[in-house]
């Protein structure tokens, strides 16, 4: 997109801050103030910018497009406890934003990407009625296991090192990320195609060269410098304990969601992955999603679309096709509504 | 009372004790604070009479369940949790559901976040009362009542037992099973509950066998895990901002004595006749309000209530 372009279009985009659930949270928006309601959810390490595509391509197409940045990051608050990270208070946080955005209207789409598939996923748990579809992205359901705790279950499938077992820690990873510099890690991370797992080992986590997968050094097309210092600048200001909260909230949000051990989630589903997302790549992932175990979990599965030669953030990697993904799903359940209602 | 079976669960991390008779659709019954499983002794051996299979739970806790350690264990998550494991474990797929006291906000919740595994609620005494976004509960009780109310005196860990560690248990018991005193319990901390006056005899209902089963359990397992459910009010309300303006919708009948202290507290009355509870409630399909009886109402009046139980179950 030609720099004067992007510019100008990112200019259209609205912020603000709304009051929820106890804390400030900062929201991006775009779109005809009537129009079907796009509720868009980031993950980690990453903020609403990373659906800045999706904004400006959604509200042409008559959607009004919200996307937060989450508790913990960017501009919204950041509670000082990790026990405030769990899916109960995102979820408090996102019904309340819905409250205040969504107006007349009962229900809205849900796009949810890594950690915002997941808190997404318990969205759909939580208030099913709310959510008319949801377009998840890079990460499948994970059905609670009453017997296992996640961060012991990680560590024995993929050991000590694996990255969600390094996170948990507090401070630690963080004063990692600093020795090795966040802007190259933030670069690391968004541009890399190392497959799954994502192991950290102690020693050099982020190596010397952080993308053995790649050829070269430059940054791909999808991903400018501007980008990287845009996410650097965020991160440099916030820190990324926010984020690793999540993770660490991670048993805790086990012991707290025992009522849904069992449940299946009944809103209508379209996921969607890159062939090299690190999660997609994971052992045991491609035979869940593939195998008929997420069909058995999310019976109301309707689609899934794995999208050649893109990585994990396959919505920034491939901006068009994704939101064309998206317009498509979220079309044909609003045409499936106005026909019901005839 | 020998026909009831008793069992142990293992269900969300902690061992359930369970009393259960009958065969055939499942009613589960919730007590409440001080209570135990045999609050619902008489339903049981009813309902397994009129072809159910009845469910009494020691909720955690409680009698011969487990009590974890810490308050922050007992949120309405963790009780529901339970709840939703046992049922797991018992192969049911729905369940008619009745609760009291705290078993009937435990019942509320159980609707509100899994309404798919319940079909039927009659619940007792205690309405469902919204989430209020600005303000704790805990905090909206001490606004209301002051420091001394029952709720904000049993907050602090440690301080409440050592009060009730000074009388005998069975007066504590009759104290709070007969009460008949409508007004909001207020016990100031240079009284105490061993500060009042001795209970007056035990009324038909009450025996000294049941007083002695209470008295007996509850100084084995001490009164911390009944009191951590009051401890964790606040925890709970942070953590079920996710159904803020949410309704319950399942079948509902509601029925609560008119000598209730929760029927008297100060504007339930008019919540529940003028529409109030119907708005949260909206399948809300009877409420009953029985004269002349007190909190322990499926104790007091054990047949009445056993009718009006089965009157609205058997149209599912």
């Amino acid at each position: 997109m030609p720099p004067n372009k992007k510019k100008g279009e990112m200019e259209g985009i609205d912020h603000r801050m709304v009051k929820v659930n106890g804390i400030t949270m900062h929201i991006a928006e775009k779109g005809p103030k009537e129009g079907p309601l796009v509720l868009l959810l980031h993950g980690f390490p990453d903020l609403w910018y990373t659906w800045r595509h999706q904004i400006i391509g959604l509200s042409s197409l008559g959607y009004r497009a919200v996307a937060p940045d989450l508790r913990g990051y960017g501009d919204t608050q950041s509670p000082e406890s990790f026990s405030e990270y769990t899916c109960l208070n995102m979820v408090g946080d996102l019904v309340a934003l819905l409250d205040s955005v969504a107006g007349d209207r009962e229900t809205v789409f849900l796009v949810g990407h890594d950690w915002g598939a997941i808190i997404g996923w318990f969205l759909c748990l939580f208030r099913p009625e709310k959510i008319k579809g949801f377009i998840c992205l890079s990460v499948p359901y994970k059905p609670r296991n009453p017997k296992v705790k996640p961060v012991e279950g990680f560590k024995a499938v993929f050991g000590d090192d694996y990255y969600i077992c390094r996170f948990q820690e507090p401070g630690k990873i963080e004063e990692e990320i600093a020795c090795a510099d966040p802007r190259r890690v933030l670069r690391n991370i968004f541009t890399g195609r190392k497959l799954g797992p994502t192991i950290l080992p102690k020693d050099n986590p982020f190596g010397a060269n952080p993308n053995p997968n790649s050829e070269n050094i430059e940054l791909p097309k999808w991903f400018s410098e501007e980008d990287l210092d845009f996410y650097t600048s965020k991160f440099d200001k916030t820190g990324f304990t926010g984020g690793l909260n999540y993770y660490r909230a991670m048993d805790l949000n086990w012991e707290l969601t025992a009522p849904w051990t069992g449940a299946k989630i009944q809103v209508p589903v379209k996921f969607i992955t890159g062939d090299f997302d690190m999660v997609y790549t994971t052992p045991g992932i491609k035979e869940y999603i593939h195998g008929g175990g997420f069909a058995a979990d999310v019976p109301n599965l309707q689609e899934v679309v794995v999208i050649e030669d893109a990585g994990h953030f396959v919505n920034q990697e491939k901006p068009q096709e994704v939101t064309a993904h998206i317009n498509d799903f979220f079309k044909k359940l609003q045409d499936k509504d106005n026909n019901k209602s005839f | 009372m020998e026909k009831i079976e008793h069992t142990t669960i293992s269900t969300n991390g902690i061992n359930m004790h369970v009393a259960s008779i009958g065969s055939g659709p499942v009613i589960l019954f919730l007590h409440g604070f001080p209570d135990l499983w045999y609050s619902w002794r008489h339903q049981l051996l009813s309902f397994a009479d009129l072809g159910y299979r009845a469910i009494a739970p020691d909720l955690r806790g409680y009698g011969d369940s487990d009590s974890p350690p810490s308050p922050e264990s007992y949120t309405i998550l963790h009780i529901v949790g339970d709840l939703v494991g046992l049922l797991n474990s018992l192969g049911v797929d729905r369940v008619f559901l009745v609760g009291h006291d705290w078993g009937a906000i435990v019942a509320w919740w159980l609707c509100m976040i899994r309404p798919d595994r319940v079909k039927a609620l009659v619940n007792t005494s205690v309405v469902f009362n919204p989430r209020n976004p600005s303000v704790k509960p805990v905090d909206a009780f001490r606004a209301l009542f002051g420091d001394d109310y029952y709720i904000c005196r049993f907050q602090e860990p440690g301080e409440i037992e050592e009060d009730f560690a000074q009388m005998d248990t069975k007066k504590l018991i009759n104290r709070f099973f007969t009460s008949r005193n409508p007004s909001p319990p207020c016990i100031p901390k240079t009284l105490g509950f061993r500060g009042l006056p001795d209970p007056p005899a035990l009324p038909a209902w009450l025996t000294e066998q049941d007083v002695s089963f209470y008295a007996d359990k509850f100084n084995q397992k001490g009164f911390t895990g009944g009191l951590n459910y009051y401890r964790a009010l606040n925890l709970s309300w942070e953590l079920t901002a996710p159904w803020a303006g949410q309704q319950i919708k399942v079948p509902v009948k509601f029925i609560v004595g008119d000598l209730d202290i929760t029927y008297n507290i100060p504007g339930t009355k008019e919540y529940i006749h003028e529409g109030g509870l119907k708005k949260h409630v909206p399948f809300l399909q009877e409420v009953v309000v029985m004269e002349g009886v007190g909190h322990f109402l499926q104790q007091e009046k054990p047949e009445e209530v056993t009718d009006h139980i089965y009157g609205f179950f058997k149209k599912f």
